[in-house]
């Protein structure tokens, strides 16, 4: 019962950074109807940054990730304006091979600024409570908690707001949320920018758990469509269930069926999910 | 006034001959190749390998070059990156070949990208000198044209099964990147020294080269209450192990084959967190434990690069010099045969760093296989210290290794 609770807990870490990631990837998607492949590496950047912050310039941890997330809400911005805008009214193919040249070019500019060693974001965070049997390492029990806290302010943020309800009409019908005079100019940028800063966010806990290298962002970046998928296109409750079985799923795999084939287990899940509920577990059908 | 003029005329020839000899030596220039990783999750031993051809190489010009008869060659090294990948490996060989002319290729950190290569040198006019690979089957193919400085895995894998059943563990974890075969058959070798002394292996997890969350293995290996785990693998994967195991409050002791630098496992774990590990390998580098040559290397190494070498890194360095008496005993750089040939015959040079045990007075056995002693080290107060040797003998493996197809 231990091994399950301590798997449970393992798979509930990494599934918050998966959650964050795909809430990047499926605002963008729910609203823009864009695939943005470039989210992973834009997120390793944000990591990337902090880490460089941290470690080559001194600054204390906390205000690195504030620069970092500034960086990035800038960064999102930058993108939707000088990347997607131009292609927002051509096909959707355009908007496909902005994504993918987008991505190689944020690879290769985190290759030119950071290298290619891998990075790891240095923490004092290395206590370790026990409770009832069940170790739960200070780094991964803030990650969750971080993790939760951003999950609670996005939704906040898109219920309760006004911001947030237009982007939830542009969502829903672009040209009924353009008579009810919503800017759909300014929100493109508002969701690229909050998508951005999350997947900043994710990358800071990537890089803090485990590391950075070129490469992991697009490992991510998949898992992030993974969870989209299984959790519905354009939900966010979806995004949040749909990480969260994902990280747990993969931490029972590796530790009751095979560790060699944790990733092949997950996504044999998530077909399985998909057969059973093709619009995912929370989309509409 | 004849005195003087005959004075005058002797020295301007001997400057004339020093000068033109310099002139002479400079236009003589042998490209060596170097295959390696040079970025990716293998260069953590392939940059560092890269990195020690090219110090050697240097350091082989400023002592005057390589003599071949009266002519005297100058190394120039064109590295190119594999990313210890075999594809990669193979169209960097055939580029050095093809294009660059190259005859004498070094480096090879890795044994997937080396297999790949020595698949298909034999066929070629060049001479291949590999480096870190430690898969054994690189040197049973009988390949005339080829050696290697680091004895196979299992050679090693067989010295820290007795070592840890010495230690009376009976219950061993094994987790590591067991799908790559030199791990595999030094845990299988591991397991054969185990079980003799009654103990065994009770679980064998795996992970991959990018894997960086190892708790699910570990928290499984926690429930199977083992005596002491074992971790094979890439340096920074074992990083993440020996950090997490001790996250996860698994207080049992850890012994590795990793051959990772302090610096590259204090990128991902504390010197807290990595407190006693053991790393049960060949008796390569450590700032403790080396030689005169090994802790020049180690200087020049850090003063070259910013950056203290990885404990593998001499293997290649290593290379150079046995290259460099295989060619002058040879007396020849055009002849790849009569090199490799040479290469067979070399006593241990004297500039190398590793601790090399000869047999039958060779660097290199008759499968061009060359041998180190092996040694326990663990990791204490930030340090890899040397504690003590293991069984190393590489007559009796040397024959055993003849016997293998």
């Amino acid at each position: 019962m231990i091994e399950i609770l301590q798997q449970i807990v393992n798979g509930v870490a990494i599934g918050g950074v998966y959650v964050l990631i795909a809430l990047g990837l499926t605002t963008v998607f729910g609203i823009l109807g864009i695939a943005h492949f470039a989210h992973g590496s834009v997120s390793m950047f944000g990591g990337y940054l902090t880490f460089f912050l941290v470690s080559g310039m001194g600054f204390p941890l906390l205000l690195a990730i504030l620069v970092a997330l500034l960086t990035g809400l800038v960064i999102g911005m930058a993108i939707e304006f000088l990347a997607y805008r131009p292609v927002r009214n051509a096909n959707h193919i355009n908007a496909f091979i902005v994504a993918l040249g987008l991505t190689m070019m944020v690879e290769g500019l985190n290759l030119e600024f950071f290298g290619h060693e891998q990075v790891v974001i240095p923490t004092d965070l290395g206590r370790v409570f026990n409770i009832g049997g069940v170790t739960l390492p200070e780094l991964r029990l803030y990650v969750i908690l971080a993790a939760a806290l951003l999950i609670l302010a996005m939704t906040i943020f898109v219920e309760k707001t006004k911001t947030g309800q237009a982007i939830r009409a542009v969502a829903e019908n672009r040209d009924a949320a353009i008579l009810m005079g919503v800017n759909v100019n300014t929100i493109p940028l508002v969701v690229f920018a909050i998508s951005t800063a999350l997947g900043v966010c994710a990358g800071v806990m990537v890089g803090s758990l485990f590391a950075i290298a070129p490469g992991i962002g697009e490992g991510l970046v998949v898992k992030g469509f993974a969870v989209l998928i299984l959790g519905g296109l354009g939900s966010i409750p979806g995004a949040v269930v749909g990480g969260l079985v994902l990280g747990i799923t993969e931490a029972l795999a590796a530790g009751f069926i095979s560790s060699a084939y944790k990733d092949v287990i997950a996504f044999v899940v998530m077909i399985t999910v998909l057969l059973v509920r093709p619009q995912g577990l929370m989309g509409k059908a | 006034m004849n005195t003087m003029l005959t004075k005058w005329t002797a020295g301007a020839a001997a400057a004339l001959v020093l000068t033109g000899g310099a002139v002479f030596a400079a236009d003589k220039t042998l490209d060596i190749g170097v295959s390696d990783a040079l970025t990716g999750g293998a260069a953590v031993y392939g940059l560092p390998q890269a990195n020690a051809v090219k110090m050697a190489a240097a350091e082989i010009n400023a002592a005057g070059g390589i003599a071949v008869g009266g002519d005297t060659y100058m190394l120039n090294v064109i590295a190119y990156d594999d990313k210890a990948n075999p594809t990669e490996a193979s169209n960097a060989v055939r580029k050095l070949i093809d294009r660059d002319g190259v005859k004498f290729i070094l480096g090879f950190c890795c044994s997937g990208a080396t297999g790949a290569v020595a698949s298909f040198i034999e066929n070629e006019d060049a001479v291949m000198l590999v480096g870190n690979a430690a898969e054994r089957s690189i040197t049973t193919r009988e390949i005339p044209n080829l050696v290697r400085t680091r004895p196979p895995a299992d050679y090693t894998g067989a010295a820290a099964g007795t070592f840890v059943a010495d230690k009376g563990h009976k219950r061993v974890a094994v987790l590591g990147a067991l799908d790559v075969g030199f791990y595999a058959s030094y845990v299988d070798a591991f397991e054969v020294e185990l079980n003799k002394a009654g103990g065994e292996i009770i679980s064998r997890e795996a992970f991959s080269l990018k894997d960086r969350d190892m708790s699910p293995q570990l928290t499984k290996i926690r429930e199977q209450q083992p005596d002491a785990i074992l971790v094979v693998g890439y340096v920074e994967p074992a990083a993440f192990v020996y950090r997490q195991a001790v996250e996860l409050g698994i207080d049992v002791p850890r012994y590795g084959f990793t051959s990772g630098s302090e610096e590259q496992f204090l990128r991902v774990a504390s010197s807290e967190q990595m407190e006693g590990v053991w790393d049960l390998r060949p008796t390569e580098l450590t700032l403790l434990s080396a030689s005169d040559n090994g802790i020049a290397y180690h200087k020049n190494y850090s003063d070259t690069y910013g950056i203290a070498p990885s404990p593998s890194s001499p293997y290649a360095y290593d290379q150079t010099y046995a290259l460099k008496d295989a060619i002058e005993a040879a007396g020849t750089v055009d002849d790849t045969q009569a090199v490799a040939a040479a290469l067979r015959e070399l006593a241990v040079p004297d500039e190398v760093v590793m601790q090399y045990l000869p047999v039958d007075g060779t660097m290199f056995d008759v499968n061009g296989q060359a041998y180190t002693s092996n040694g326990a080290f663990q990791w204490q107060s930030g340090n890899w210290v040397f504690v003590q040797d293991l069984p190393s003998d590489a007559a009796a493996y040397s024959a055993f290794l003849s016997t293998i197809d």
